[in-house]
């Protein structure tokens, strides 16, 4: 496929220094990177500061000094003054729990950010693009089912289809396939992929688990005790 | 007593415990997300003087709501010159002295309820574009609205239940501030016991029906509560 | 402090409070509310001459002292501020003989300074039936003889104030009320209304049919029969009767 100018484009310039407090033990995260591809792979053991990344760049959490751009997008930037809300950032992220609305159904949930004001979806409210996506995950058997009656891998693909169906900007995920057992995680791998091929959505991608990166491929980042791994910084763009 | 004095009796109980109950939904909700989600110097503080109404005896509320809202107190002569209302010897003194009685046990479920309200669950509304207010009324308060409930309940019990705030703010006007309490006390004060022995039977049915309904709402399983 | 420790002072607390309870030579006496002062006085007099009794006071409505009585508070003297409380009582048999040892007066007062400047003068019954006059306080008169006096007042003048009265538990909270100013005027007993000289005017005197006379008398089933013979013997001596007639009582 030919890749046209718009597509080419993710710049993600990131650049933060931030120190959380918990106790008497800090931690430190100094992240700085920039990148042109649509595929990264933040990759990590635990307490690294792969999810605080993450979240720095969703909105969920301010870092103290620096600054994020994403596609051309001031998302934050400390000395001036710019810190847009989650609601404004057009990312969408897909947490590792998936932190589905346990007191709504599969479409009303899929349906969540389309819906404005203070109601919910209705049980039942007609929506071309719910059903759209609701078909694209396979899911309409299970529309009216409630998260705790469906299964993992299908949870994981709610949460999906409600990422995207907020039209976003980027794709942020957060360990996506850690709870999944194996064969559940072949799978899911190949659709992600699959699935990024298609809407050429940009990516961003979390894990402590090396297999993730190789599969996943795009801009490889280590990140080790809230510090990127100098070595490899100068990682290759390949976009599968 | 007889059926009419009684039923008009019931019914100034049921009213006034009402009207106190829902002016605990607005501020007991309110300051229940307040102390829940905020993040403020003081907030440890606040919440135990807001609990005090609970632990102090209910003559010692009933003086102090007497010392500010009488005619000579600091709200009470503002609301006589302004707006010509005294609220003691009314149901809506009453009232007010309920809903402070009660307040503690409306606001602190409702504190736990919020706070049992995952946090990532909102933060997924927020990355999905909601609004703050969108956020509350969508996400927060359809899950905690059965702590809330729970709590509203006992407060609704407790108002029932209120004498001597109520008996000091209000007096004991039949058929406008003599509640079920206040007519059993001074039924047992003046030896009719036939008459207490009604009215003692008829408040604790209706405090045994809320209770039963308010341990219904215990949290349970959401699935099982939609599975029926 | 460990949780047994704990345990154990908590009870040893517990157990200290309870000792205290009964002491001999303890004498119980419930009076009337309009009584308050005037008992008061008339007890640590009594207990500075007999050393070794302790005189317990018990104040309320003089229809509530006698339900007390009749469902086996052990009380040991009765004072209440009507004959008909006292009849009653002696129709239950819960009393012995009983004998006078003050007159009273019914009063109808005022708050002072008066809030409403166009406050209208009271000085007849009747002038509590004007617009002007909102809320009055009178107490409960199946329980309070103030309340009951006032009533048999009302009645006798006609007067149906029902819309107006502010029930009160006993004397002393129509007393207060009006010196909060939260009623226009309420029914006390003269003595009641010269305790507060700085919050309450008397407006008029109330005509009754028959002088307010207070009895005591002791009870048939009290544990002190003896030392409430000896207190009442007191209260209708002359020492007795110059404490009352110092707070504004009259003489039987």
């Amino acid at each position: 496929m030919t890749i046209s100018h718009e597509d080419a484009l993710m710049q993600l310039d990131i650049d933060i220094d931030t120190t959380l407090h918990s106790g008497k033990r800090s931690f430190r995260l100094r992240m700085q990177f920039a990148s042109d591809s649509r595929r990264i792979v933040i990759l990590g053991p635990s307490g690294a500061g792969k999810s605080l990344t993450l979240k720095a760049i969703a909105g969920l959490m301010t870092p103290a000094s620096g600054h994020i751009r994403l596609a051309g997008r001031t998302l934050f930037d400390a000395a001036a003054g710019i810190n847009l809300t989650p609601q404004q950032r057009n990312v969408a992220y897909l947490f590792q729990d998936y932190a589905l609305f346990p007191h709504l159904t599969v479409r009303q949930n899929v349906g969540f950010g389309l819906v404005r004001g203070w109601r919910n979806p209705g049980l039942d409210q007609p929506h071309a693009a719910v059903d759209y996506w609701l078909q694209q995950f396979d899911l309409q058997h299970l529309a009216q089912q409630f998260p705790d009656q469906i299964s993992g891998g299908q949870r994981q693909r709610t949460a999906l289809a409600r990422a995207l169906a907020a039209r976003p900007g980027a794709l942020l995920l957060d360990e996506p396939f850690a709870a999944l057992d194996r064969a559940l995680r072949v799978t899911l791998r190949r659709e992600l992929d699959q699935l990024q091929c298609r809407l050429a959505l940009p990516m961003i991608l979390i894990t402590h688990d090396p297999d993730d990166a190789i599969w996943f491929g795009g801009h490889v980042l280590k990140l080790c005790d809230g510090r990127l791994d100098e070595a490899e910084l100068d990682a290759v763009k390949d976009q599968r | 007593m007889d059926i009419h004095s009684i039923s008009i009796t019931l019914g100034l109980s049921l009213k006034v415990a009402a009207w106190a109950t829902a002016l605990n939904l607005l501020l007991g909700v309110g300051v229940g997300f307040l102390l829940a989600r905020g993040r403020f110097p003081g907030r440890a503080l606040l919440d135990t003087v807001l609990t005090l109404p609970m632990v102090m005896p209910p003559t010692v509320l009933g003086y102090y709501l007497l010392v500010v809202f009488g005619r000579q107190g600091a709200l009470g002569g503002w609301l006589q010159s302004q707006f010509g209302i005294n609220l003691i010897f009314t149901w809506q003194g009453a009232v007010i002295a309920a809903a402070l009685v009660a307040f503690p046990l409306v606001f602190k479920p409702a504190r736990a309820a919020f706070e049992a309200v995952d946090g990532q669950l909102e933060q997924a509304a927020r990355v999905l574009g909601i609004s703050e207010c969108g956020i509350f009324f969508r996400v927060t308060l359809p899950l905690a609205w059965r702590g809330i409930l729970a709590g509203l309940l006992l407060g609704f019990a407790r108002a029932m239940g209120e004498f001597g705030a109520t008996l000091m703010v209000a007096g004991s006007i039949p058929g406008q501030t003599q509640t079920l309490s206040i007519a059993i006390y001074e039924a047992v004060q003046a030896g009719q016991d036939d008459s207490a022995n009604t009215l003692v039977w008829l408040t604790s049915l209706v405090c045994i029906l809320v209770l039963l309904a308010a341990g219904r709402l215990a949290p349970g399983r959401i699935a099982h509560q939609h599975a029926q | 402090m460990g949780y047994t420790t704990m345990c154990k002072w908590m009870i040893a607390a517990l157990l200290a409070t309870a000792s205290c309870s009964v002491l001999a030579g303890q004498l119980l006496v419930s009076a009337a509310s309009s009584l308050t002062n005037a008992f008061r006085e008339a007890a640590s007099v009594y207990q500075a001459q007999h050393p070794g009794v302790a005189v317990v006071l018990n104040f309320a409505a003089s229809g509530v002292l006698l339900q007390q009585l009749d469902k086996g508070a052990p009380v040991d003297v009765l004072a209440s501020a009507d004959q008909q409380t006292m009849d009653l009582a002696q129709q239950r048999g819960l009393v012995g003989a009983r004998s006078d040892f003050a007159r009273n007066s019914l009063v109808v007062i005022v708050p002072l300074p008066q809030a409403n400047p166009g406050q209208l003068a009271l000085r007849r019954l009747a002038d509590l039936g004007q617009g002007g006059i909102t809320r009055v306080a009178i107490g409960n008169p199946t329980i309070v003889p103030a309340g009951r006096y006032a009533h048999h007042a009302l009645q006798a003048a006609k007067l149906d104030l029902q819309t107006k009265t502010i029930q009160t538990q006993n004397v002393r909270q129509a007393l207060d009320y009006v010196a909060r100013g939260e009623v226009d005027a309420g029914f006390v007993y003269r003595t009641d209304a010269a305790l507060m000289p700085d919050k309450v005017k008397v407006a008029f005197e109330v005509p009754q049919a028959g002088a307010i006379r207070y009895p005591i008398a002791a009870s048939k089933h009290g544990p002190n029969a003896a030392e409430a013979a000896r207190f009442i013997d007191f209260i209708v001596s002359p020492a007795g009767q110059a404490i009352f007639a110092r707070h504004g009582f009259l003489k039987p």
